[in-house]
């Protein structure tokens, strides 16, 4: 199908006003619209699979902006069509989540509308090879996210949303510095063509654009010491956003770096000053990682608790990507370490995406129900509400790294690609240790979220325990989706690795 | 082939439609659909002159190379003193963009302000005169020409703040006025001695006088004065403190027309002034304009961080694309050209719509951003046209403004000047902040007052047509480029 990618941005951009129609007459069908368009996009990118297994991208081009020699370039390779594809499901789940959810909030049509604009922005990123048109949906993520923070979230909403909006917009337009940069060294806007015109230029300018476009990605992942406004827009966004905030948006930022800074503009910064900012990276994800989990283990609130668990895991992913391929000197050979890591990052960000969106949709069923969001105050409520204890449990599983689920293999992974970098660059010992110690942290936070919530005996009394039961229906549909693919991702994740492997990084082309 | 009554044509056509306002007005009070007939007069007074300039434009368009014509009105042997107009790429897209926006500006004010009250006649009338003084500005060919006509529009700009006469405004319009005096003053006085060197006032023989010219003592004096009186009408840092009080003071159709239209003339003039005419070469002013811009955009976004009044505030943000312009002058690269000019389109559009959005608001009594508190949800389209033109303002994608400040930093790097890109850059983030505090004012905080408004239907189409031109335009910037770029990639920067 030649025009898929281009269905993928116009189908949910033209469906906005009757997402907000729709939701006029009924908000329960507004949301099966949201997401009925996010499965046609699933299905729509599943087209194209094929394509990128036998050639590894599969590429549209329409005419833009000719005068900044710049075409609307859609693009789909393996890493982006795993994330693009676990951002939708989480998309379905939101939006099935929101039926119940959000049953009683006010302005439910201008919800749904700007849920499927988000979808817009956020898909988009991922499926783009322009760099202007990157900005554009990088951009279109935030203002969607900042109004539905900022209207249907708890307590000081407005302002959770505004810091979420002004650091990421200030991490952003570093990022449109690098690629103004990027553009005036080399000419071009296509990520591609400006990987391989940068390699010939090279140059002093690479340095800086580097820094400058992964320190504006760094804001969005929340890594320490930019993470400050994610604890507040995590928890004071409704569930359905802040599984969204937490599974994918913050991911994109993993992403992007890996993808810009590294994959394009990192080649060209030449031997030494790759290598110091491989280890800088490597120093700021450890950081992150234990500062995350060391916060959640003394975390009361439910939602604080999960999103300083995101910081952990995105100090994760920020180890997994300081472990780029590059090219060393054996002996008298060049050889290229091995991608192993980024393999495993790449999964991680995945089944992190999945499980981290199931943990906030479970904490969000919880809230629901028990109308409290402090951990003291819960016990006991694997009795009271068995299918969601059942789908959290996994969830905190999967995010302790515990097998079956998902994110054990994707962490094992790193790990071994940590191992086999270790063998070249001894630098990577000590990082890669504590970091084996931080996942004990995370299951020791994990298992005490699991153990308070919903083990031990009830703390109410027995008034409010009456009023508490299990999740509605729909609410249940869209946690089974997720487990089901927390599960799926960890016991069998050769689909989603298959893809990323399609993907070669460290060479040029 | 284009002759010289094609470039009269529309400025005449406007001022003669200027003169006929008052007695048709006169004739529409009598009648009982009124306002039906005064959208009529002004749309029939638009279809003519934008027709004259449609005319124009497509003549130019349609010849085979985009050069520089010239034409004198009367040559002889003052011929570097008699009144020629000038036409290239550049001036044919600001008649149309002073066109276009003056129309819809024009039908703002229709639904604004009561045409039925006395001086309204008056008022719109000087609308059309300062868009005819405009007209000439741009597609005039020499020094004395562009000074005559732009004083015209600056100083008549003095009279729309007047509209409603009391202390504060007649405070603002004296002040403004004493201004745009004193700059003329320095204007003169830097073209006479720019007309001594060189022996005329013809944009392209003075530039080639001045590049070949060995003693530049002479001409820095002149470049002084010349640069003090447009910076003073342009509103650049230090000579800034008249814009906000002015754009405050007077009505908000007054303000939506002067930020749209005069403040971008000011600009266009700069550029014909700085670019074309006293070049690098000529003189090399590019570090002095780009410590100004620094400072202005540092400035501007500053005071505008600290106002409690959003009138103000939003023509602090006036001052402060001043900065952003002069950055992408300053690049002195044809990016950076196509950036700016791109960005008085853009800019234009977005302060007419802040201001409209704001003079709705303004008209039921809303003033101060505590005013401004649950607005959003009181008046939820007008909330939303200032929604956008604030993203717009912070430069958020896909609107229109990311797309200009983003040229507008790329030259700047190009120029090899990142140190302003990234005060650029960092102002824009201050610019974001506060624009957000208004947002969150609108839609976070309780509204003071339970009281329900109909929103006015009528007045939101202009409004609406400046949202869709912000989105589209943002979207498909394409569209601006070709009318600045016909031939594919088409050098603006004269060869030095």
């Amino acid at each position: 199908m030649s025009f898929a990618l281009l269905s993928v941005f116009l189908i949910p951009t033209i469906s906005v006003p009757f997402v907000y129609l729709t939701g006029k007459k009924s908000p329960k069908a507004a949301a099966i619209f949201v997401a009925l368009i996010a499965i046609v996009n699933l299905a729509l990118i599943a087209t194209t699979i094929p394509t990128i297994l036998s050639s590894g991208r599969y590429v549209e081009t329409y005419e833009w902006i000719s005068v900044l020699n710049a075409s609307f370039t859609l693009f789909v390779d393996g890493i982006s069509a795993s994330i693009a594809i676990i951002s939708l499901v989480l998309i379905i789940a939101a939006a099935i989540f929101s039926i119940n959810y959000m049953e009683h909030k006010k302005n439910l049509p201008a919800y749904y509308a700007l849920l499927c604009m988000l979808s817009v922005g956020l898909v988009g990123v991922f499926l783009t090879s322009n760099l202007l048109l990157f900005y554009f949906c990088w951009e279109l993520m935030l203002v969607p996210a900042y109004f539905i923070v900022g209207n249907w979230g708890y307590r000081d909403a407005y302002k959770a949303a505004f810091k979420l909006f002004i650091f990421t917009h200030a991490g952003a337009v570093f990022v449109l510095l690098g690629i103004g940069a990027l553009y005036m060294v080399t000419g071009y806007t296509d990520m591609f063509q400006v990987q391989a015109a940068l390699a010939t230029h090279g140059g002093d300018i690479a340095k800086w654009v580097i820094v400058a476009l992964t320190a504006g990605f760094a804001v969005k992942m929340a890594v320490v010491p930019v993470h400050m406004w994610l604890p507040d827009a995590h928890s004071e966004a409704p569930a359905t956003m802040s599984a969204l905030l937490s599974g994918v948006i913050i991911s994109a930022g993993a992403y992007a770096i890996l993808r810009l800074s590294l994959g394009i503009v990192f080649p060209s910064v030449g031997a030494a000053f790759g290598a110091d900012f491989l280890h800088g990276m490597a120093i700021f994800g450890l950081i992150s990682a234990f500062f995350g989990s060391l916060i959640a283990l003394v975390e009361n609130d439910i939602k604080r608790l999960i999103a300083y668990s995101s910081i952990a895991h995105m100090g994760y992913v920020m180890f997994g990507l300081s472990l780029f391929p590059v090219s060393v000197a054996a002996g008298s050979a060049v050889i290229l370490i091995s991608a192993t890591a980024i393999t495993g990052t790449v999964l991680h960000i995945v089944s992190h995406g999945v499980s981290k969106g199931l943990l906030f949709l479970s904490a969000g069923a919880v809230m629901h129900q028990t109308e409290t969001r402090d951990i003291r105050e819960m016990g006991g409520l694997a009795g009271k509400m068995p299918f969601t204890a059942v789908a959290a449990t996994a969830a905190a599983l999967s995010i302790a790294g515990a097998p079956p689920f998902a994110c054990f293999i994707s962490e094992f992974l790193i790990f071994v690609g940590a191992f086999q970098v270790i063998s070249y660059d001894s630098f990577y010992l000590i990082p890669t240790a504590f970091m084996l110690i931080a996942t004990v942290l995370s299951l020791a936070y994990s298992l005490r979220f699991t153990s308070k919530v919903f083990l031990g005996q009830p703390k109410q009394n027995d008034g409010e325990q009456k009023k508490i039961f299990d999740i509605p229906n729909y609410m249940k549909v869209s946690l089974a989706i997720l487990v089901v693919m927390v599960i799926l991702v960890g016991v069998y994740p050769t689909f989603f690795l298959q893809l990323i492997e399609t993907v070669k990084f460290g060479l040029a082309g | 082939m284009i002759e010289i009554i094609d470039i009269i044509l529309p400025i005449l056509s406007l001022v003669i439609s200027a003169l006929l306002t008052i007695p048709v007005f006169r004739l529409i009070r009598k009648s009982s659909h009124k306002l039906a007939l005064t959208v009529g007069w002004f749309m029939a007074v638009y279809a003519v002159a934008g027709t004259a300039v449609a005319n124009l434009a497509l003549k130019y368009y349609g010849l085979e190379s985009y050069s520089v014509l010239n034409f004198t009105l009367n040559g002889g042997a003052l011929a570097g003193l008699s009144s020629s107009f000038m036409i290239d790429v550049i001036s044919i897209y600001m008649s149309i963009i002073v066109i276009a926006l003056s129309a819809i500006i024009l039908i703002y004010t229709v639904f604004a302000i009561n045409s039925n009250e006395r001086p309204s006649e008056r008022y719109f009338a000087i609308m059309l005169m300062l868009t005819a003084a405009l007209l000439g500005a741009v597609l005039s060919g020499d020094l004395l020409t562009l000074f005559i006509f732009w004083e015209a529009a600056a100083a008549g700009a003095g009279f729309l703040m007047l509209y409603k006469k009391n202390a504060l405004t007649i405070n603002s319009t004296l002040k403004y006025l004493v201004m745009i005096i004193i700059a003329s003053a320095f204007v003169v006085f830097g073209l006479s001695i720019v007309y001594g060197i060189t022996g005329s006032l013809n944009f392209t023989d003075v530039q080639q006088a001045l590049v070949t010219l060995a003693d530049k003592r002479l001409l820095v004096i002149a470049f002084i004065f010349i640069a003090t009186g447009y910076a003073i009408e342009s509103a650049i840092v230090p000579f800034h403190f008249w814009l906000p009080d002015a754009y405050t003071a007077a009505p908000s159709t007054s303000a939506a027309f002067l930020s749209a239209l005069v403040d971008q003339g000011s600009y266009y003039i700069l550029i014909r002034v700085l670019v074309f005419i006293i070049t690098p070469a000529g003189l090399n002013w590019i570090f002095m304009l780009a410590v100004m811009a620094a400072l202005t955009m540092i400035v501007g976004n500053l005071f505008a961080l600290i106002q409690t009044n959003v009138k103000r505030l939003i023509a602090n943000i006036c001052v402060a694309d001043v900065g952003y312009n002069l950055v992408a002058i300053t690049s002195y690269t044809s990016l950076g050209l196509v950036g700016n000019l791109y960005f008085f389109l853009i800019g234009g559009i977005t302060t007419a719509l802040a201001f409209m959005a704001v003079g709705v608001m303004n008209s039921h009594g809303y003033k101060t951003l505590e005013d401004f508190s649950g607005i959003g949800r009181k008046m939820p389209l007008v909330s939303l046209a200032l929604v956008m033109a604030g993203l717009s303002f912070a430069g958020v994608p896909p609107l229109g403004g990311f797309m200009a400040k983003y040229l507008v930093f790329t030259s700047a790097i190009e120029a090899n000047m990142s140190w302003l890109a990234v005060i650029g850059v960092l102002t824009s983030v201050l610019q974001t902040a506060y624009l957000f505090r208004l947002v969150n004012y609108m839609y976070a905080r309780k509204p003071k007052d339970e009281t329900v408004i109909n929103e006015s239907k009528r007045i939101l189409i202009p409004i609406f047509i400046l949202a869709a031109a912000i989105l589209i335009l943002g979207l498909f910037p394409q569209i601006v480029f070709n009318l600045l770029q016909p031939g594919g990639n088409l050098q603006l920067i004269p060869p030095i």
